[in-house]
């Protein structure tokens, strides 16, 4: 089989397993919605400016580890004995990594409109809603390519959420600094094009974490 | 053999003795403070109206000695006006009259003195007038000025608001400097414990973790001096800007490696997983150390667009305590990690001995 047809192939695989076992991403959900209604609970609609800000980043990315950190069946030692035999690891590596974009994309376009909708826009409107939405896509596709490694990572020490959480956290903060300010400079009410450079720095720092994990997954991965 | 093994860390000690006496011991150089309205008029000899009168303030100035060569300078760009001195009071307080016309190139002037012990000092911006009508192509008397150097023993440069602190310069900056040169080492250990084929030894899994652990007290260190610098020049002992905050997330970072460590119990797992962690820790600190604070405003000294050398205001001073201090500490961080390095060896070995 080609690289195309397998990654293809895993990626379909992870979705079908995925949705075969609904309450799975019921379940991040029920989290994400429940985060954001406790957020409701605290400031109803009035948040200031800074503080919508934070509960959003903070949402969104508890929200997106919670998505990442559920076990996997390919961690099981068997499965993944199995597949060394079968793929190459980039081809499971790039699989995994599309497969949370999607993941990561789904639940953060869920939250963030569930947060919309509970504490208001009064701080957003029209384009600049687009544009803070188009960071929260940016940012969890961010997240996406460095947390497929160390969820692999993570499995592989056998640590479970908490590794994830001390390994993820630190590396991802870059990440986070940059979107909450890119956030807060669209709420300040900044022209989108003077902080656009924030989502080419969020790219910029998704292409090296995918070229990180491209050369570096194979190390991890075999015996 | 021994005996080069020795000169290095004899002269590394050497070299930071020399540092910590210098640092502590070099007095500051003289600087303005401060140039402030009295609210009151004063007499100035050779004028018949009363001017205003403004309190120039020193910092470790000699303005008692020669005090009738103390002169008195206000400058925007080419413009440049003479002050008359009234009195000086003592080495650091000296009253200036100043008449002010109707109609004034610009608000805000930089203060400048000439004094034949302290030299040439300037505040910059030190005076702003209120109501007063600018107009830009107005021009005062041009006068010529003659910047000379002070005439102390050697000291070193006064730097507004730093001022005592600049000793810092000293501790924190070659500490972070010997951080990032543990964490290279570290980076190249893991570079070749990975590129080494299957079933190699674990010689360089080893060498990683031991600099990580002595980088990161360094790193520890550097977060330390420079809280306890900001305490004083900034007045909080931890501010948002994005050159301290890649400092946290680096040494966070460095913590998961180290917990990392401790969570697999297999020596081979372990090395290779470590390994590729590491080498992702080592990027993220490129990027928040080096990359990230030249896209973005920082307070932090020598930053701003420019994470440089030069930009620190180094002078001559400054170097001659600097550039050893850096090698001392480099040369302290790689004992310590030669140290380090061997302990974690021989627990191995005695680990191994107790298994058989």
């Amino acid at each position: 089989m080609s690289v195309l047809s397998n990654i293809r192939f895993l990626l379909h695989h992870a979705i079908r397993v995925e949705l075969r076992n609904r309450h799975g991403i019921a379940g991040l959900l029920v989290f994400a919605v429940a985060a954001v209604y406790t957020c409701y609970q605290v400031t109803g609609t009035h948040a200031e400016q800074e503080s919508w800000n934070a509960l959003a980043w903070v949402v969104l990315l508890f929200a997106g580890f919670n998505a990442v950190s559920k076990p996997w069946a390919d961690d099981d030692e068997g499965v993944r004995a199995f597949l060394v035999h079968t793929v190459r690891p980039q081809e499971w590596l790039i699989a995994r990594t599309l497969y949370y974009m999607l993941l990561l994309g789904t639940v953060s376009t869920v939250t963030f409109a569930t947060f919309l909708l509970f504490l208001g826009m009064d701080h957003l409107s029209g384009w600049t809603a687009v544009h803070y939405y188009a960071g929260v896509l940016l940012t969890s596709t961010a997240l996406a390519s460095l947390l497929a490694m160390i969820q692999a990572l993570a499995s592989r020490a056998g640590g479970g959420f908490s590794l994830i959480a001390v390994l993820g956290l630190p590396l991802i903060l870059p990440v986070i600094l940059v979107s909450t300010r890119y956030g807060g400079d669209l709420m300040r009410g900044i022209a989108f094009a003077d902080t656009a450079h924030h989502l080419l720095f969020l790219a910029t720092l998704t292409a090296g974490f995918s070229a990180l994990g491209y050369i570096l997954f194979p190390y991890l991965w075999r015996d | 053999m021994h005996m080069i093994q020795r000169s290095w860390k004899i002269g590394g000690i050497a070299l930071l003795a020399y540092v910590f006496w210098t640092t502590f011991t070099v007095p500051l150089g003289p600087g303005l403070l401060e140039l402030r309205n009295l609210e009151r008029a004063a007499v100035v000899d050779g004028l018949d109206r009363k001017v205003a009168a403004y309190e120039l303030i020193g910092l470790g100035t000699h303005w008692a000695t020669r005090p009738e060569d103390l002169s008195v300078v206000l400058r925007k760009k080419e413009n440049l006006t003479s002050l008359p001195v009234v009195e000086v009071i003592d080495d650091t307080h000296a009253v200036i009259g100043l008449a002010i016309p109707d109609t004034l190139p610009s608000r805000s002037w930089d203060v400048l003195i000439n004094h034949p012990v302290d030299g040439t000092l300037f505040l910059q911006n030190g005076l702003f007038l209120n109501g007063v009508s600018v107009d830009e192509t107005a021009t005062w008397p041009a006068l010529t000025l003659t910047e000379f150097p002070a005439d102390l023993p050697h000291h070193f440069p006064f730097q507004p608001r730093i001022f005592e602190t600049i000793r810092n310069l000293m501790l924190h900056v070659p500490m972070w400097f010997t951080m990032f040169l543990l964490m290279g080492i570290a980076f190249v250990a893991s570079i070749r414990q990975l590129s080494q084929t299957s079933g190699g030894s674990s010689l360089f899994d080893l060498r990683a973790e031991a600099s990580v652990q002595v980088g990161m007290v360094f790193g520890v260190l550097g977060l330390l001096t420079g809280s306890l610098w900001a305490r004083y020049t900034w007045g909080a002992w931890w501010v948002d800007d994005p050159q301290l905050n890649g400092a946290l997330v680096t040494v966070l970072v460095y913590a998961g490696y180290l917990i990392l460590r401790g969570s697999v119990e297999d020596e081979r797992l372990k090395a290779r997983l470590s390994a590729v962690y590491n080498l992702f820790a080592f990027v993220i600190l490129m990027i928040l150390l080096m990359v990230l604070p030249r896209f973005t405003e920082s307070l932090h000294p020598g930053k701003g667009g420019n994470p440089g050398f030069n930009s620190y205001d180094l002078d001559s001073s400054l170097r001659a305590v600097f550039y050893p201090a850096v090698l001392g500490w480099m040369l302290l961080g790689t004992w310590m990690y030669r140290i380090r390095l061997q302990a974690t060896q021989l627990n191995q070995k005695l680990h191994r001995l107790n298994d058989q």
